[in-house]
């Protein structure tokens, strides 16, 4: 127990060539570690006056997990809500009572549902076995009598009671969210509820009830239809990161498989709990209007007062395997069409990183070169951007866009795959990335002005190692040289190790007719003098043709030529293509060629 | 102006506090929360006019400098919005917002104004909202003169680049082909189309037609109309002096000629029909939205309508709404209700929830009985203190950063709040009776006039959760409410958002 540091933030602007800056920062919490192993960072900060962000984060999620009870790490998120032994209800006896026997008939059904009803689905006789439309008579009757149970305790249940007491003393914004690889809770308390923090959160981790397990379980189901079933590209998404990461566990949703979701028993939750939210485990992260010895005292006497139950978690034994070919992934949805090339890339703390990093801001924002690309210069795009996340144990790096107008998905990813070899080939020239590096600088000021924006970055740097990241990594963006890009694109941007999805419309696949205008609209302004007039001449020869052989292999070399066609011409060329599959449909159907093209 | 530039180092150290009070020993730790004693939080609202000061052409000029971080953000707000529209303009108001910012300036072109300020790393946004509209640059000090002359080059003499007008518009083109896959923004528009009518600007949508229509002309009629003195104020926050600040915005507004003041917001004159309404869309849960018109901002009444609505489904998993539909009987993960106040005329209230097919009719009722309930029945002293308490302790948040306090301060002055509306707020809160409670739910609440809007697959709505419930008490179908009548909203092309055909 002991202060390390008197917190700080330093900031130090120093001029450059003009307009040009370089910026370092230092990001100095006072660190605070428990006997029992709880570590915690302190950051008084008086800008907002009267208001304390606080919170901790458990450095577990969903890759924790295993085939069976995925999303557990995120139920148990909600679970951690739902009151303790002294929290929650007005008989905590009876309470505990109707507890033991919810868990009981838990059971039964449990067994029951994996026996009975999955060997009626694997037989095909229903789709769904948890859906209680399904249910057989001897599963209504345990179903009802869960019910029953459930009301019993509702009656001696205070509903939302860690909620209210927050919420009545002016707590706000209490929250938490669950990710691959941590947790975190957090709240915004006024600056004299500081001691009901400490009371709330360590009496949380000390006695969870897990009380209305089953209900909430249910609203874990409709959180996962709101984010994923009901969205336009969600369900499709989950299964083109499933693909993408082959053995590594972020190949199952934070949320879990439905099966796993309707499944689990409070036994599961709970081991899950003690292993992985021990004192030992876990980080506190204060940022506010406080005082630092008051605050070490509260601490000392609420956390200081939870025991590790058990021995420390082992750590995850599988790691990601390189991808070793090019996969595809594509479906329909109620979305617009769009197309996501994926990659992977480095673990949170790599020293490439940064370079990763850099490339992203290269290709995005209105300067960026794939909006220039893509979206002025070849009109292809209505979207285009790229991003880049280093998380845990691995990370990714992507591409992706939205068409415009009668473009294709293929011609966006072709683009795509030009923009990157020059990324390979030419090296970024020094206004370009001095940019980049500017605004990085700027954004790393921006990220530290308000409590609860520190809160997070302190909670997950430390969660993931230490918060020094957040004073290290700026360093290495400032150092990133234009050779360290073209070597990190040569290195893991791969046409043979990445991920393709193509999500199209549901029923939009039938395909547009293009005019001459949109061919007119598709090229560089230079270019429409030079190539409409060769295209004008070649549709009135297509339109007096009668040659249908002709016609077809005219048809065919388009086809053996379009993958060296470059971007901003294959709106032509699929005109021209369109055009002349028009002429041998007509030829075909025996149509007159005057009286259909005529023009009189 | 280079005086207000930053060269040195900015460091800021925050002392340790030095407070030494006795650790509490375990065995006093109290059972229960309610058991702590806290001290009591002293806190003053700020009042604007200390952060008040005008310019000699009479601009309003609200300041609040910090020297923590070498950065400046100046916004200026003008009155003047969407609501300016002319008909069959919709979407001429986002689209002149957009093309300021990306349509370069009589200075530059529209791809180096962009490289200018990336390579500054200066963020800068223009956007025309519905009532208002603001330009903010936000820089590091050090570039604050060479970053402020270009955006108000731009801000004054937008170049509404031809080339940029058609990547901006292509890429609205797209956008509005999107507006059918996502079933809550469905639902919003149709719920506001309901409400407002369709013309009102509180719910008018772009089409094909009028994107296409749009002109440089119409956004260089319709930049001048807002864009000018008569509708300005500014708020400057971050690393500053004051006394440089203001007459460097002197300097700088020299010889902007003041244009005409924007008019006042139109109220809108669409009466809606309450009922059941639907719109077919193939998915596994159902978007809901019950509501009607609401408050006013300054009605005599709106406090004991807030705290009602705080307690009907406004203040999260404290609230009943959230607590039945969600936590007692887990049939949604979001649930709850709005009353938003209106300014110039009567708001919105709403509740709303998603849940699968079968449970809606379910969750319906669950709603409709926190209606009647909060209106027949008076609400606990306990749950009307817990909302009290949390608005009241809650209230410093609304000044938490010097940005929020400012553009607060901004909306206050353009919509004439009154001046003791934060001074007083807090003791009417305060006073805020069980009775007067009960008295706002029935004047302000009227389930009988609402509409309810579901999004989903309507022949399976309707059933209801007959087939799947163990207990026949819960079962629950579309049926009993407004005599089992429903309109159907006819599918519309997200284009032209008319029906299909």
């Amino acid at each position: 127990m002991r202060a390390l540091r008197t917190a700080a933030i330093s900031a130090a602007a120093i001029m450059m060539i003009p307009a040009s800056t370089a910026i370092a920062q230092n990001v100095q919490p006072i660190e605070y570690t428990l006997d029992n192993g709880m570590k915690f960072l302190l950051m008084p900060r008086d800008e907002q006056p009267n208001i304390i962000t606080a919170g901790w984060i458990a450095p577990v999620g969903s890759a924790n997990e295993r085939p069976g009870i995925t999303g557990v790490s995120h139920l148990l998120e909600h679970l951690l809500f739902k009151g303790t032994d002294s929290i929650g209800t007005s008989d905590a006896a009876l309470d505990l009572d109707y507890r033991e026997q919810l868990t009981v008939i838990r059971e039964q059904m449990r067994a029951y549902a994996l026996d009975i009803q999955y060997k009626r689905m694997y037989a095909g006789e229903i789709e769904n076995p948890w859906d209680p439309a399904n249910d057989t008579d001897e599963l209504r009757e345990m179903r009802a009598e869960m019910t029953r149970i459930q009301d019993l305790q509702s009656e001696i249940t205070i509903k939302n009671e860690f909620d209210s007491i927050y919420t009545g003393n002016g707590g706000s914004g209490m929250n938490a969210g669950t990710s691959n690889d941590f947790t975190i809770f957090y709240i915004n308390v006024p600056s004299n509820k500081l001691e009901l923090w400490a009371w709330m959160e360590s009496d949380r981790l000390m006695d969870p009830s897990f009380r209305e397990l089953d209900s909430e379980r249910f609203v874990v189901i409709e959180e996962r239809r709101q984010r994923l079933e009901a969205t336009a590209t969600g369900k499709l998404g989950e299964q083109f990161d499933s693909m993408f990461w082959v053995a590594s566990p972020y190949n199952w949703p934070v949320i879990g498989w439905m099966s796993d979701l309707m499944a689990y028993t409070e036994d599961e939750i709970r081991e899950y709990f003690e292993t992985y939210y021990q004192p030992a485990n876990l980080v506190g992260v204060i940022v506010g209007d406080f005082e630092v010895e008051n605050a070490k005292q509260l601490i000392d006497s609420y956390f200081g007062r939870i025991d590790n139950k058990r021995p420390k978690a082992a750590p995850l034994v599988t790691y990601s395997v390189p991808l070793l070919g090019e996969m595809r992934y594509s479906g329909e949805c109620d979305c617009q069409d769009q197309v996501e090339v994926r990659y992977r890339s480095v673990p949170f703390g790599h020293p490439d990183e940064a370079v990763f990093d850099v490339m992203a801001d290269l290709l995005n924002g209105r300067t960026g070169r794939l909006y220039k690309a893509l979206v002025e210069e070849q009109g292809i795009a209505a979207g285009a951007g790229a991003s880049h996340r280093s998380q845990h144990y691995a990370g990714s790096f992507s591409f992706n866009a939205r068409p415009k107008g009668a473009t294709q998905l293929a011609e966006l990813e072709e683009a795509w795959y030009l923009e990157l070899d020059r990324l390979k080939t030419e090296p970024v020239s020094d206004r370009e990335l001095q940019k980049i590096k500017n605004q990085q600088a700027a954004d790393t000021f921006r990220g530290l002005q308000d409590n609860s924006s520190l809160f997070f970055q302190l909670a997950i740097t430390e969660g993931y190692g230490s918060y020094e990241y957040l004073n290290e990594q700026p360093k290495r963006i400032a150092a990133v040289t234009a050779e360290d890009i073209m070597r990190v694109a040569n290195e893991y941007l791969k046409a043979d190790a990445r991920a393709v999805a193509s999500y199209l419309r549901k029923g939009g696949t039938e395909e547009v007719m293009l005019t001459l205008d949109d061919v007119r609209a598709s090229l560089p302004e230079d270019m429409v003098a030079m190539v409409l007039p060769g295209i004008e001449t070649g549709m009135a020869e297509i339109a007096t043709a009668t040659d249908m052989a002709e016609l077809q292999s005219q048809l065919e070399e388009m086809d053996a030529q379009k993958d060296m066609v470059p971007p901003q011409f294959q709106t032509a060329m699929k005109f021209m293509k369109q055009q002349i599959q028009n002429r041998i449909n007509q030829l075909e159907a025996g149509e007159d060629s005057t009286e259909q093209g005529g023009d009189q | 102006m280079r005086s207000l530039i930053t060269t040195t180092c900015a460091a800021l150290v925050f002392g340790a506090g030095t407070l030494a009070s006795a650790a509490i020993n375990a065995d006093d730790i109290p059972g229960h929360p309610s058991a702590l004693s806290f001290e009591e939080l002293v806190f003053t609202p700020p009042a604007s006019s200390d952060y008040r000061h005008e310019l000699s052409n009479g601009t309003p000029v609200f300041l609040a400098s910090s020297k923590e971080f070498p950065l400046v953000t100046i916004t200026l707000s003008f009155k003047g919005g969407q609501y300016m529209e002319p008909d069959g303009q919709a979407g001429l108001a986002a689209m002149t917002g957009a093309m300021i910012r990306s349509g370069g300036s009589s200075l530059m072109s529209p791809t180096d104004l962009d490289e200018e300020f990336d390579f500054m790393a200066a963020n800068v946004s223009v956007g025309v909202g519905g009532r208002s509209s603001n330009a903010t640059v936000n820089c590091l000090t050090s570039n604050l003169d060479d970053a402020f002359g270009l955006f108000m080059d731009m801000l004054l003499k937008p170049r509404f680049d031809s080339e940029r007008l058609e990547v901006l518009r292509g890429q609205q083109l797209e956008q509005i082909k999107t507006r059918d896959d996502d079933g809550l923004q469905i639902a919003l528009r149709e719920m506001s189309f309901l409400m407002w009518g369709k013309e009102h600007f509180e719910a008018r949508q772009s089409t094909k037609a009028s994107l296409e229509a749009i002109t440089v002309e119409d956004m260089q009629a319709f930049h001048a109309r807002i864009f000018n003195p008569s509708n300005l104020m500014v708020s400057v926050t971050g690393d500053f002096n004051q006394a440089e600040m203001l007459a460097f915005l002197e300097e700088a507004f020299q010889g902007w000629e003041s244009g005409e003041a924007s008019p006042a917001v139109p109220a809108p004159t669409h009466a809606f029909t309450p009922g059941v309404y639907y719109y077919e869309k193939d998915q596994p849960q159902v978007q809901v939205l019950i509501g009607h018109r609401g408050v006013q901002r300054d009605d005599p009444n709106a406090v004991q309508v807030e705290v009602m609505n705080q307690i009907l489904g406004g203040s999260g998993f404290t609230s009943r709404i959230t607590n039945s539909v969600r936590t007692r009987e887990g049939l949604a993960y979001t649930a709850g209700s709005v009353m938003r106040a209106g300014t110039e005329y009567p708001g919105m209230f709403m509740s709303y929830f998603f849940t699968k097919v079968a449970t809606t009719a379910l969750a319906t009722r669950l709603v409709f009985d926190e209606f009647e309930t909060i209106q027949t029945e008076t609400a606990s002293t306990e749950e009307i203190e817990t909302i009290q308490n949390n608005l009241i302790e809650t209230f410093p948040r609304t000044f938490e950063s010097k940005g929020a306090m400012m553009g607060m301060f901004i909306s206050d002055e353009r919509t004439s709040r009154p001046d003791d509306h934060w001074s007083t707020y807090r003791d009417r809160v305060r006073g805020v009776s069980a009775d007067a409670i009960q008295q706002a739910a029935n004047d302000y609440l009227h389930p009988e006039d609402m509409v309810i809007l579901v999004v989903g697959p309507w022949e399976e709505i309707k059933k209801g959760n007959a087939e799947s419930e163990a207990d026949q008490a819960r079962v629950a179908t579309m049926e009993e409410f407004f005599g089992g009548n429903a309109t159907e909203i006819p599918q519309r092309d997200p284009e032209t958002l008319e029906p299909k055909n």
